[in-house]
């Protein structure tokens, strides 16, 4: 998928996570919540990825619903398991920074529980996906777009209901200490989904390739 | 795709580093002691978590450096879930290509 730039990436991406320490470390202690804020710089990156992935996985899922194009379900599938990923990471630093700033693990509030079910919708892609039967691929797309269609609802959840969850505002009004070191980790966040997406989608089209030899195979008999 | 052959090991060291660096990085630079201002008049029924006593307050420490291991354990697992496919693939490929040939 990505070709010569796959190494390059790759090399990227680890430099970046392994600079992430030092930045995330030498930024300024948040003087509420103390040490546990320093969960915001993978927490908040993380989430944005999995929105990222959700919007990939619903726009190649479109793509595939609407031309047929198995290049399109190949993206898609891989967009989905990593939304699944970057859901999961979200979900579980949330609880562990929540547990400390507000006294509880989880809050069935809007953010909190929209978050969830996005991320359960995924989950249902992938298992349709994989035990779904013939056809399922156009299924799990369908599931992927309305995973998409909730993407921007989860976004605004915590500016229209009352949420303990901190709001939209926080990232563009971050110090300026803080504002490079949590950049530096979306970017870093992004690569590495860039380069999972990558792997992944190769994985995809070898198993392509695969079902394509099977049925070459089970058809030579019938033509010698 | 021989490339990401090598990707495992390094990569292991650096899900070991970045679990216990930031938390490290971070703790080092945490202030000794908060600066007390009085709480607003509306507030002052209410005790400051930093003003609880120490058996009560809940160390931050752990739950940073859980939160980094998780990530990188969940990301490792998923890189070695995406290896195994792929190996398995691999070898697939191979005998059937061979297979095809004969």
């Amino acid at each position: 998928m990505l070709g010569r730039a796959f190494p390059i990436l790759v090399t990227v991406a680890i430099a970046c996570f392994g600079a992430a320490p030092f930045l995330i470390g030498a930024a300024p202690y948040e003087s509420t919540m103390g040490l546990v804020q320093k969960i915001f710089y993978f927490h908040a990156p993380s989430g944005m990825t999995m929105f990222v992935g959700a919007c990939v996985a619903g726009c190649a899922s479109a793509a595939y619903l609407f031309t047929g194009k198995t290049s399109a379900d190949r993206i898609a599938a891989a967009a989905v398991e990593l939304t699944v990923l970057f859901g999961a990471i979200v979900l579980m630093t949330g609880p562990l920074w929540g547990r400390k700033a507000w006294g509880v693990w989880w809050q069935w509030d809007a953010r909190l529980t929209s978050s969830l079910l996005l991320w359960m919708m995924f989950v249902a892609c992938l298992l349709v996906r994989k035990y779904g039967g013939p056809g399922s691929a156009k299924l799990a797309a369908a599931v992927a777009l309305f995973g998409m269609a909730n993407v921007p609802f989860v976004y605004i959840s915590v500016n229209v209901w009352r949420t303990v969850h901190p709001k939209t505002t926080v990232v563009p009004s971050l110090g300026a200490g803080m504002r490079g070191p949590f950049w530096f980790c979306v970017a870093a966040f992004l690569l590495l989904f860039l380069v999972l997406l990558a792997v992944r989608v190769r994985l995809a089209e070898q198993q392509s390739e695969l079902e394509t030899l099977y049925l070459e195979l089970a058809d030579r008999p019938a033509t010698s | 795709m021989q490339f990401l052959k090598i990707i495992p090991t390094p990569f292991v060291l650096l899900v070991l580093w970045m679990t216990a660096a930031v938390p490290m990085q971070a703790a080092r630079q945490a202030p000794a002691s908060q600066p007390r201002t009085a709480p607003p008049a509306a507030q002052d029924e209410y005790v400051p978590l930093s003003e609880l006593p120490p058996d009560e307050q809940l160390p931050a420490v752990p739950l940073v450096f859980i939160a980094y291991g998780l990530i990188w354990l969940a990301v490792l697992v998923y890189v070695i879930t995406i290896w195994r496919r792929q190996s398995a693939v691999e070898k697939e490929l191979q005998v059937l290509k061979r297979q095809l040939r004969s």
